[in-house]
């Protein structure tokens, strides 16, 4: 069976259209005009019955050719189930048709026999095909009741496929959208509106606000506003978005392609998780930046490793240096100090009064030369090459120290007086030099109307010893108290008080060797009272 | 044989008693200057013509073992400088602690180096005593006197 027409069966009008359409039919298979009225009035018949049950009936006009018999068929297909069964039109077709057939839903075809020397072949069926359908309209009606049918089949494909889209967009894992060129939302698919857990009023309303992070929403604005893209093809933006369900910000691509028609500038875009490869990105980056920081890291450490060589070398050498030089230094010192000595006594009525002042001023600098040579070959020989640490008995030393400076405590007949002192693990050389010096210290800044006297006592804490120096001296600003412990500081001028500035500078690497502090406080005036902290148990 | 070596023996030992009693004081030191303080003290405490002088170990060496060769004799003194070229104190003590001859002649070192460190090693090395180059004439005086008492008392 080969369709070739179809004509909805709706009203009187239809009837004619009925007719006509099997009239041409019939023509076209060669029919005789009083054989193409007969088959035209069959349908007629039919036609009408379908029309007044209002079966919303269509009749289909078609051709079958098998072997030996060939037809022109038409069929009455109904819409509707057929409700009074009326068959009177039916009753007088079967008498004007050579066959027909009725099926169980209602539907009708009528049968009539052409020439079976007339061929029809594909080709033919093509062209009566195309000639019903550019036949022109019989009438106004037709015209419009074909446009009506063309544009309800349009409608309804494009609904169609408006549909299918939407299953599509909705099924992809992608959330599309179109907007409009004030950045307006008209669209948005299922997965935007479930991810974000708003609908497109309240995202049109919020402007996004709560949706895209803040540190992307600027970027964003601007997508949304037209000015970027105007002219532009596709931009892509990448922004994180909150997801409503686990409340973290995921990151999307953003990409907004502009539909160029001409009454609008609506947009469409989509928003794919990027959120794996944004991932990636940043842990390849962190990995560079962190291998970038290892290398650096490794740089500065060799560099440092440099710095630290060379600087122990320089120290190593400046020791030795401070050592040689001192040692050598010592050699001229002495000569001129003999050699002045010398003349002083031997020759001494030789001199005239200046050239004796002189001479004494040669002692006096080469005396003081000597001193100070000797205090910085002391220091240069502090270090922790030199020390040894044993058990010390810190009473022995104080009293050695005592003893080193006899002569000084019966010149200014110092009172001392030292409390019980415990045995401590240190260098019993260095422990003696420090106890020297700050008595020594103490005796030389005592008062000239006082009797000097220095206490030394102690206190165990912490795993500390704590010694305590106490004198009655003129004591000292405290804001020089930083300065006091570095080399060559003098708080008071040599002609004042003699010394060459080092003497707490060794104490202060003397403490510092054993792991210790040595601080003081004082008031000016009164006295000054030096404390020295060491270690029970210093670390190796 | 057995006799002779006896004999060797005994002779020996008279030389070796012999030896001692030279009376002399050999000063080891470069420097010019402080042998001439030394030389200066001595004639101030009246004691000329005691003094021998080395200007290094090696040299100081060389002049025992030849007075020793010669006349048997070795000094009752050594006063010995630490810093020296080519052979310095310490080395010299050491070659002098290891020599049998001159084992037992008292060495005092006589430096300006004030470094307890060096003055104790000079010790364990066997010095018998350390004492610090003078600054002054009264000291150098003094120093002279115990040069000069070494001598006598040996």
């Amino acid at each position: 069976m080969h369709e070739l027409a179809r004509v909805t069966l709706e009203n009187e009008m239809d009837l004619i259209l009925a007719h006509k359409r099997s009239m041409k039919l019939a023509e076209l298979a060669g029919l005789s005009l009083s054989a193409q009225t007969t088959f035209a009035t069959a349908v007629s018949e039919v036609s009408r019955n379908a029309i007044d049950s209002g079966k919303g009936g269509c009749l289909i006009l078609s051709v079958e050719s098998e072997m030996r018999d060939k037809y022109i068929v038409a069929g009455l297909k109904n819409e509707l189930p057929d409700k009074n069964n009326s068959r009177e039109g039916l009753e007088h077709a079967k008498k004007l048709v050579n066959k027909y057939k009725v099926s169980t839903d209602g539907s009708i075809e009528l049968f009539y026999n052409i020439s079976p020397a007339f061929r029809i072949d594909i080709h033919k069926l093509d062209e009566w095909r195309s000639l019903f359908r550019n036949e022109p309209p019989i009438s106004p009606y037709e015209e419009l009741k074909r446009k009506n049918e063309q544009l309800q089949e349009l409608s309804e494909r494009v609904k169609k496929s408006e549909d299918q889209y939407k299953v599509l967009t909705n099924s992809l894992p992608l959330m599309i959208f179109s907007l409009d060129d004030q950045g307006k939302l008209l669209y948005a698919n299922d997965w935007l509106l479930q991810y974000t857990g708003q609908n497109l009023n309240s995202l049109n309303t919020s402007k996004w606000k709560s949706v895209v992070h803040e540190e992307d929403y600027d970027s964003f604005c601007l997508l949304l506003q037209n000015n970027i893209t105007k002219g532009a093809t596709t931009i892509k933006i990448q922004v994180r978005l909150l997801n409503r369900n686990s409340s973290d910000y995921i990151w999307h691509q953003i990409s907004l392609t502009p539909l160029n028609t001409e009454e609008n500038n609506t947009r469409i875009g989509y928003m794919v998780d990027i959120h794996a490869q944004k991932t990636v990105e940043e842990t390849l980056k962190d990995n560079y930046e962190l291998k970038q920081a290892e290398k650096k890291l490794k740089e500065n450490q060799h560099i440092l490793e440099q710095y630290i060589e060379e600087l122990n070398r320089s120290n190593l050498e400046l020791q030795q240096f401070a050592f040689v030089a001192s040692h050598d230094l010592q050699e001229p010192v002495r000569k001129l100090l003999f050699y002045s000595d010398y003349l002083l006594n031997k020759y001494q009525s030789s001199f005239d009064e200046k050239s004796l002042h002189f001479l004494n001023s040669i002692q006096g600098a080469s005396r003081r030369m000597r001193s100070l040579i000797q205090d910085l070959l002391l220091f240069s020989q502090i270090n922790k090459e030199q020390i040894q640490f044993h058990q010390v008995d810190l009473n022995a030393v104080a009293s050695d120290a005592c003893q080193d400076l006899e002569m000084v405590i019966e010149e200014k007949k110092a009172t001392l007086s030292i409390q019980e002192l415990p045995t401590l693990y240190c260098d019993e050389r260095m422990m003696r030099q420090l106890f020297g010096n700050i008595i020594s210290n103490s005796l030389k800044y005592s008062k000239e109307d006082q009797i000097p006297e220095v206490n030394i006592s102690c206190k165990q804490e912490n795993g500390q010893i704590e010694i305590i120096f106490r004198d009655n001296g003129i004591g000292f600003d405290e804001k020089y108290l930083p300065k006091m412990f570095t080399l060559f500081q003098r708080l008071h001028t040599r002609q004042a008080y003699e010394g060459t500035g080092l003497g707490l500078a060794i104490c202060r690497k003397i403490v510092e060797m054993h792991q210790g502090k040595i601080w003081a406080t004082s008031e000016e005036g009164i006295g000054a009272t030096f404390f020295v902290s060491l270690p029970v148990h210093p670390v190796n | 044989m057995l006799l002779f070596s006896f004999l060797c023996r005994y002779i020996r030992l008279i030389n070796s008693f012999c030896l001692m009693k030279c009376g002399k004081i050999l000063v080891i030191d470069d420097d010019n200057e402080d042998m001439v303080i030394i030389r200066e003290a001595m004639e101030m405490i009246n004691a000329d013509n005691v003094m021998l002088f080395a200007e290094n170990g090696e040299k100081a060496l060389q002049l025992l073992d030849n007075r020793f060769s010669s006349e048997h004799v070795v000094p009752c003194l050594i006063v010995l400088d630490l810093n020296m070229p080519k052979m310095n104190g310490t080395q010299t003590l050491e070659s002098l602690k290891a020599d049998d001859r001159f084992r037992n002649i008292p060495v005092i070192i006589y430096s300006t180096s004030i470094n307890p460190f060096e003055k104790a090693k000079c010790v364990t090395l066997g010095a018998h005593a350390y004492i610090t180059k003078p600054v002054s004439l009264k000291e150098s005086l003094e120093t002279a006197q115990v040069f000069l008492d070494f001598c006598t008392t040996a």
